[in-house]
């Protein structure tokens, strides 16, 4: 009977989930002896617990005791989101930056520094660390969907925060892994890190019930809002100066006619545009069951609300954990969880736009007055606009121990699909109508097969442990997309093809109710890896772990998918060693590990060599895929060249730590020194155009990241009267470095960007501006040959920048731009104190970041309004936002607009400004009533709490936030401000 | 029977273990080799089928389209420049009118860019190389087809190079695809590119056929499956053997060898009827009534014809953007520069043509294209609309959808039109000035003006023929990309002596300017970044 009912549980998760029925078949000829023998272990009584996180959470905590866990007690009662949210300033070397407080949009997170370069949003997708809920690597979302796209503001599809499905009040460890041979562990997933993060288990013992709930608002900003007027005299000067009266005829028109109310009239759109909104969460969690088979379930709603534009996020969560031991030395554990993400996105003309690929006239701006505005809103508002991701994720896993042999099997998977549907009537699209419907998916199945056996060397002082494993993982990625623009009439939302064959040639065709455009793209990608770890401890002093792996991925090229990765640490107990008696110290370790991880391509196209794609378009039309009535096919020449001799990157990290414990652990304090090399890396290297090619992805790119981390945490108060201190702080810098180019290169120039070896990979590439020239004699006269100084061959006049001229030759261009400054800062870090008194407590978080740097895009094109208002693209598009005023804003030299060195260009150091800042993340009051009501019911804890979130911004940037600027370092100011929110909550334990 | 449990147990658990990880090893190897991407197609899987031929036939086309199109160089580098057009407020706009070509905008240095077109000569190029492998693999594949397919391989070629070497002058002239090894090529003389592309396209005059999928005698039958009587056709997609011919003439003409450009012209003449099949006479290829050049009554018959909409007959080289299959676009198209209200929902236009240009080039009140009634005050409107506000919208051009005149859809299907039979005709008729044949210029000149409402060399005209016969391109080929171009053979034919531009507040003569290489376009910096062996020319230096 037993040896049936194993064997079907196998064949149904085996069936189930798709492995190939051949290989299912061998694996359950097998299987079937295995349960045979399985028969034989009677002789086993204990009951062996169920271990759903694995050994590797154990050796963690062994190693890390202290360092880089989030503090979840404390975290729970700071109304946070996402992932990203609850580790910012929370665990050392882990820097997230919130680019918009719009609820639920995607975020970053960029463990150690960058392993890549960070000049379009589409890097950042290849940074981030991986994700593990509950042993699952999450599946984020592909970023081959910005093929089809004109922008990179914000990849098709719903764009949902993936990691906004963790919920706090569900999670038990939140973990940031930076070790290296916990990496290797880990495998090729983890190679930019990895944030491991448990939720509460099932457990036995007598049931247990929680209830949390929390409810609060984000406030409303207050903004200086202004009109046409502003703007005029904004331009005056500008006009005064340089003007003539051909440029006085193309003046704003919109500018010219100060009667006209729409423009000239009470600017008052703030009043609509930003709202005081309610956030709220309301969970419950019951966990029970006897020691034999017990359960944990999880259901949670949240609203969280921005404080502008209507934007929020809806979420629900529902998860359901099991454990069961049928017999004694089997353990079937499973957990799963749901998610059901529903987005309010941004109305700003700008992502609309982007989203639409269709730029309307943009000559008349939103006017400021808030009745014109909210009928623009009313509008709005009879859009569709459908944001949904659900996803599902879970693992199944069969853990079998025989003495001292453990066999694991685990089958993880994740699957998230997006949905996003569009429909914007004639109204707001300049006279026609737009729709759009997109589905995709992100789908991971992994399963992994692992024995340990514990030797029995017949001491007690020497301990050796044996890991042999396998895992296979499946990843696909696929989207439908359509687009559609100008239907019918304003009813008609949905795309309709005469559907009928025999109604002619045509009955699919483009035209008809819609003019339809429709994407298809699909990448699948495999990764198999089979290794051998060994971990050997002599009695408290030593211990010595190495791993050894071979993983393959299908994104290789033939001749180098494989890839042999060792991985060794060493941990050595100064205190055992050498303060054996000490009072003072109780623990004092020095580790220190190195380790090879392969970094797999996201991308398939390297596996593939020489090949060929579908014709694309150019720039500013990326979606035209052939020529006539048919599709053409050529070598990728925009998108980049593929050759041979393109191996997988790999990731070879270094640490040491030194960590203590001090005075019975009221004080503990860890430093580690880290060095990481992401080696042999791809990048889109320039390349002779005569060959056709923008580009050619080359391998070669090395980037190193070194830092130190610092922790410590201390309780300096801890009184018999109640009064308390708890302090933590973590600090960590990080200093990058591009190592080597492809080619043996020393510097490169790669999309308006310098990559320099020896230099940061995040420099920014700018000209040094000096001043104005007044008149045109002060402009410099090349005494050789009596000509005026040129910038990239236009001679410079009065009104124009005066650039530093590097290399003296009288001529600015490219070779007289510097690098200087860095997108990424160089110290980041966290402090978190909780101050109690009895019942008490009161806790705040600072986080700051220091040392980086931003250029004030925004700025940039308020002052170049000549050149963006005529260029009638993205950028000329004007904002609601637009209408308003900072008191903090820079003031710059009045250039020349109409000049055609373009003064207020970009690439020059004017606009580059100091972000760095410090924040008071979060101030939480509480009150413990647990004591009060203890006679009254069963109630195990109450607590009741407030709790405030950004509550203050110590910085001298001049823009509204330095952390709403983007990745790539601009800051446009189009992004929506992170709200100061207040919350009220309790927590129930029953 | 001594029985050793432990050890036993031991042993078949680890075989058990061994044997599933080898069983699973394997097949994951299998699936890790296995897994193609489903995006793209392999080099060693190429050049294999039909099919292939046919994908990569359709991409260089689509490459060269792209090459033309591409933020509207084709217009931007052909109207623009000393042209008639003015900016409305754009800066960068009003830098390439004005001939400052090396300012500093995002639009000059991407079409100052060669690239896109290089694209199509490596395309090309692969095509000529590997495309006769696929006879022997795949036996619907015939010789016959493969020679008329590298034929026009050979002939888009030779008009990617041409085309260049009008903007820049001298440039790289490569033949082999130099895959995957990014040699670093000097620029090539003028001449000598120019050289190329006549024996390359006098090579592909022998080969190609008049028409596709039809009655040709050179290449009669269905092509690619297709023929002239199924939807779509071929008509106006492919390089037909009138559109070498006519490219011929441009390249002699460019060359000033007028005698050959007499022969090719007249080639042209002779022939274009074989465009389409014997008796066809709608979609046929003919000098134009003004109503079908310009679409201002839109009947089915004007449009089965307009050079500009979609793809035609009519379009003796001509690169389409079919509207049926989703290939309109917003940027590539003359009218998202020259078009606003009523006929799209924008404002203003980008460029215009000021209203003295407009009386000063079209003198006669007999005109059709525009002229005013001198009775009522009233005006044509077939070239220019809204001539009485102080901005006239050029609306020659407009194939902004299916049906209407207008929508409020901004994009745009009209082609990229490189010459049409009245462009030749023109170019015929300035061969024959040239070479001092007036009566035959003039009957082309008439010829080609004859549809347009008067005579413009009216029998004992005493006017210079040549300045006529330009003024008469000026006015017939408004906003199709050959002002510039024009400007320069006519200043070679005459000669001329006065200011052709400034240079720093220095006046030059146009054979000065020529000599300095003012005539050329400064390339892209970052062609000379990732080619050192390539300067600037030295104008723009």
């Amino acid at each position: 009977m037993v040896k049936v009912s194993t064997s079907v549980i196998y064949v149904l998760f085996l069936s189930v989930f798709g492995i190939k029925a051949a290989s299912a078949n061998l694996v359950n000829k097998h299987l079937l002896v295995e349960s045979r023998l399985f028969q034989q272990q009677d002789t086993i009584k204990k009951v062996s617990k169920p271990d759903t996180i694995g050994e590797m959470m154990k050796t963690l905590v062994r190693f890390n005791k202290l360092r880089d866990t989030l503090d979840i007690f404390r975290s729970k009662n700071v109304p946070n989101l996402s992932l990203q949210q609850m580790v910012k300033g929370n665990l050392a070397g882990v820097y997230v930056q919130e680019t918009s407080g719009e609820p639920g949009s995607e975020q970053s997170m960029i463990v150690q520094g960058p392993s890549g370069l960070i000049f379009a949003k589409k890097d950042m997708y290849s940074l981030q660390p991986a994700v593990y809920l509950n042993g699952v690597p999450l599946a984020q979302d592909h970023p081959f969907a910005y093929d089809v796209q004109k922008y990179d503001y914000t990849r098709i599809g719903p764009a949902n925060n993936l990691l906004s499905q963790i919920n706090i009040d569900n999670v038990s460890s939140v973990v940031v892994i930076k070790d290296p041979f916990e990496l290797a562990k880990l495998g090729p997933n983890a190679a930019n890190g990895a944030i491991y993060i448990t939720t509460k288990n099932a457990k036995s013992g007598s049931r247990e019930i929680s209830l949390n709930s929390y409810y609060g608002y984000a406030l409303q900003p207050g903004v200086s809002p202004t009109n046409g007027a502003f703007e005029n005299n904004f331009r005056k000067p500008f006009y005064q100066k340089y003007a003539t009266t051909a440029n006085y005829n193309t003046y704003a028109s919109y500018l010219r006619d100060s009667t006209n109310l729409d423009y000239f009239g009470k600017s008052n759109w703030d009043d609509r545009y930003y709202q005081t909104s309610p956030s709220y969460t309301v969970n419950l969690g019951i966990t029970g069951g006897s020691e034999r088979a017990n359960f944990r379930f999880y259901g949670s709603a949240t609203q969280d609300a921005g404080n502008a534009d209507k934007t929020g996020l809806s979420r629900y969560n529902l998860s359901f954990g099991l454990n069961m031991a049928p017999f004694k030395w089997l353990t079937v554990s499973s957990s799963i969880n749901a998610i059901r993400l529903d987005r309010d996105r941004n109305r700003s003309l700008r992502d609309r736009f982007a989203e639409t690929q269709y730029i309307p006239d943009t000559s008349n701006p939103l006017s400021p007055n808030i009745d014109n505005y909210s009928s623009y809103l009313a509008i709005v508002d009879g859009a569709t606009d459908l944001n949904r991701t659900t996803g599902i994720n879970g693992n199944f896993i069969l853990s079998a121990k025989f003495k001292r042999l453990t066999l694991t099997t685990s089958l993880l998977g994740d699957y998230t699909e997006g949905i996003r549907d569009v429909f914007l009537p004639s109204t707001l699209l300049a006279g026609i109508s737009y729709v759009s419907n997109y589905f995709g998916y992100n789908q991971r199945l992994i399963l992994d097969n692992r024995a340990s056996y514990e030797f029995d060397l017949g001491s007690k002082f020497h301990k050796l442990k044996a890991d042999l494993g396998q895992s296979f993982q499946s990843d696909t990625y696929k989207y439908n997309y359509t687009r559609g623009y100008n239907g019918p009439n304003d009813f008609i939302k949905i795309i309709q093809v005469n559907g009928n064959a025999n109604s002619g040639f045509d009955y699919l065709n483009a035209y008809g109710d819609f003019y339809v455009f429709r994407f298809l793209d699909k990448q699948r990608s495999r990764l198999f890896s089979f290794y051998a770890s060994g971990s050997y401890k002599y009695k408290n002093l030593i211990s010595v772990d190495a791993i050894l792996r071979r993983d393959g991925s299908s994104n290789g090229q033939p001749d180098s998918r494989w890839l042999f990765a060792p991985s060794f640490s060493a941990s050595w107990s100064l205190k055992h060693q050498f303060l054996g008696s000490s009072d003072f110290i109780d623990a004092l370790d020095l580790s220190a590990g190195w380790g090879r991880t392969m970094r797999p391509f996201m991308d398939d196209r390297f596996a593939a060599g020489p090949q060929y794609t579908t014709v694309n378009g150019w720039t500013d039309e990326p979606t035209l895929p052939g020529y006539g009535s048919f599709i053409g096919v050529a070598r990728p020449y925009t998108s980049g060249y593929v050759g041979y001799n393109i191996p997988l990157p790999v990731s070879d990290r270094t640490n040491i730590t030194l960590s203590s414990s001090m005075l019975k652990g009221r004080l503990t304090a860890a430093v580690t020194v880290y060095n990481r090399d992401d080696k042999r890396q791809v990048i889109n290297l320039p390349v002779a155009q005569e060959l056709g090619y923008t580009t050619e992805y080359k391998s070669g790119l090395d980037v190193n990241n070194q830092g130190v981390e610092f922790l410590v945490t201390a309780v300096p108060v801890q009184s018999k009267a109640g009064l308390g201190w708890q302090t933590g702080l973590n600090l960590s810098y990080n200093q990058n470095r591009v190592n080597a180019l492809p080619n043996g290169l020393q510097e490169l120039i790669y999309q308006n960007n310098k990559l320099q070896v020896g230099a940061s990979a995040g420099s920014y590439w700018l000209y040094t501006n000096q001043g104005i020239y007044a008149s045109d004699a002060e402009i410099p006269v090349n005494p050789q040959t009596g000509q005026k100084m040129t910038f990239n061959g236009i001679a410079l006049k009065a009104g124009d920048p005066r650039w530093e001229d590097v290399n003296q030759d009288f001529r600015i261009d490219q070779n007289d731009k510097t690098l200087v400054g860095d997108r990424l800062p160089k110290i980041i870090g966290g402090w978190s104190n909780t101050l109690s008194y009895k019942r008490f407590d009161l806790n705040f978080n600072i986080f700051f970041a220091l040392g980086q740097k931003a250029i004030n895009q925004y700025d940039a094109a308020r002052y170049d309004f000549i050149n963006r208002e005529s260029a009638n693209n993205i950028t000329s598009v004007r904002e609601i936002t637009a209408w308003q005023s900072f008191d903090a804003a820079r003031q710059y030299p009045i250039y020349n607009p109409f000049s055609s060195v373009v003064p207020y260009r970009e690439d020059q150091d004017l606009f580059l400004e100091n972000a760095s800042y410090a924040k008071l993340r979060s101030v939480t009051l509480g009150y413990d009533f647990t004591a009060m009501l203890k006679n009254k019911a069963k109630i195990k804890r109450a607590y009741l709490y407030v709790s405030g979130t950004n509550l203050l911004t110590v910085t001298s940037f001049s823009g509204v936030d330095p952390e709403l600027v983007n990745y790539n370092g601009m800051y446009d100011g189009a992004n929506i401000t992170i709200p100061k929110t207040f919350v009220l909550g309790f927590k129930l334990d029953l | 029977m001594t029985f050793n449990f432990r050890y036993n147990r031991i042993r078949c658990i680890s075989v058990i273990i061994l044997t599933l990880a080898v069983v699973l090893f394997c097949g994951s190897c299998k699936k890790i080799d296995e897994t193609q991407s489903t995006r793209l197609q392999k080099e060693t899987d190429s050049w294999k089928t039909i099919d292939d031929a046919k994908a990569n036939l359709i991409g260089m086309y689509a490459l060269m389209r792209n090459a033309l199109a591409a933020d509207n160089g084709h217009w931007l580098m052909g109207d623009l420049r000393n042209g008639d057009f003015l900016s409305t407020n754009r800066a960068d706009l009003q830098a390439i009118i004005e001939g400052r070509l090396n300012a500093s905008y995002p639009v000059i240095n991407s079409i100052t860019n060669w690239r896109r077109f290089y694209a199509v000569v490596n395309a090309t190029t692969i095509f000529i190389e590997r495309s006769p492998q696929i006879v022997k693999s795949d036996n619907r594949y015939t010789q016959a087809n493969n020679n008329v397919d590298i034929a026009q391989a050979r002939a888009l070629r030779a008009f990617a190079y041409f085309y260049m070497v009008r903007i820049w002058g001298d440039v790289p002239l490569l033949t082999t695809t130099h895959d995957g090894d990014f040699i670093k090529a000097p620029r090539t003389s003028k001449e000598r590119v120019l050289s190329f592309c006549k024996t390359e396209l006098l090579a592909a005059a022998q080969v190609l056929p008049f028409r596709y999928g039809g009655t040709d005698v050179i290449l009669p039958g269905a092509y690619y499956g297709l023929t002239t009587g199924t939807d779509p056709n071929w008509y106006g997609t492919l390089m037909t053997r009138i559109s070498v011919y006519s490219l011929l003439a441009h390249v002699t003409a460019w060359q000033q060898n007028y005698l050959e450009t007499d022969i090719y012209t007249k080639f042209v003449l002779d022939n274009y009827t074989q465009l389409v099949e014997p008796g066809v006479t709608d979609y046929n290829c003919r000098y134009l009534t003004i109503n079908e050049l310009t679409l201002n009554v839109r009947t089915n018959e004007t449009q089965q014809v307009n050079p500009f909409a979609y793809k035609r007959a009519t379009q003796l080289l001509g690169f389409a953007f079919e509207y049926g299959y989703g290939y309109s676009s917003a940027n590539g198209h003359i009218e998202q520069l020259t078009l606003a209200s009523p006929f799209v929902p924008k404002v203003l236009p980008e460029i215009f043509v000021p209203k003295d240009s407009i009386r000063k080039i079209f003198t006669n009140p007999a005109d059709l294209r525009f002229s005013i009634d001198p009775q009522t005050g009233l005006y044509r409107e077939n070239y220019f609309t809204q001539y009485g506000t102080q901005r006239p919208m050029f609306s020659k051009i407009k194939i902004i959808e299916a049906v209407a005149n207008t929508s409020d859809y901004a994009v745009f299907s009209s082609a990229v039109l490189f010459t049409r039979l009245e462009e030749i005709t023109l170019l015929r008729a300035e061969a024959l000035a040239v070479m001092g044949q007036k009566e035959g210029a003039v009957l082309a000149l008439n010829k080609a003006a004859a549809l347009r409402g008067y005579i413009p060399y009216p029998d004992g005209s005493t006017k210079d023929l040549i300045n006529e016969i330009f003024a008469e391109r000026r006015r017939e080929l408004m906003g199709e990309g050959w002002r510039w171009y024009d400007l320069i053979r006519y200043n070679r034919i005459k000669r001329t002596s006065g200011t052709f531009i400034t240079k720093n507040g220095q006046p030059l003569t146009f054979a000065q300017a020529e000599s300095a290489g003012a005539i050329y376009w400064p390339v892209s910096q970052d062609v000379i970044n990732a080619n050192p062996a390539i300067t600037q020319n030295n104008f723009w230096k």
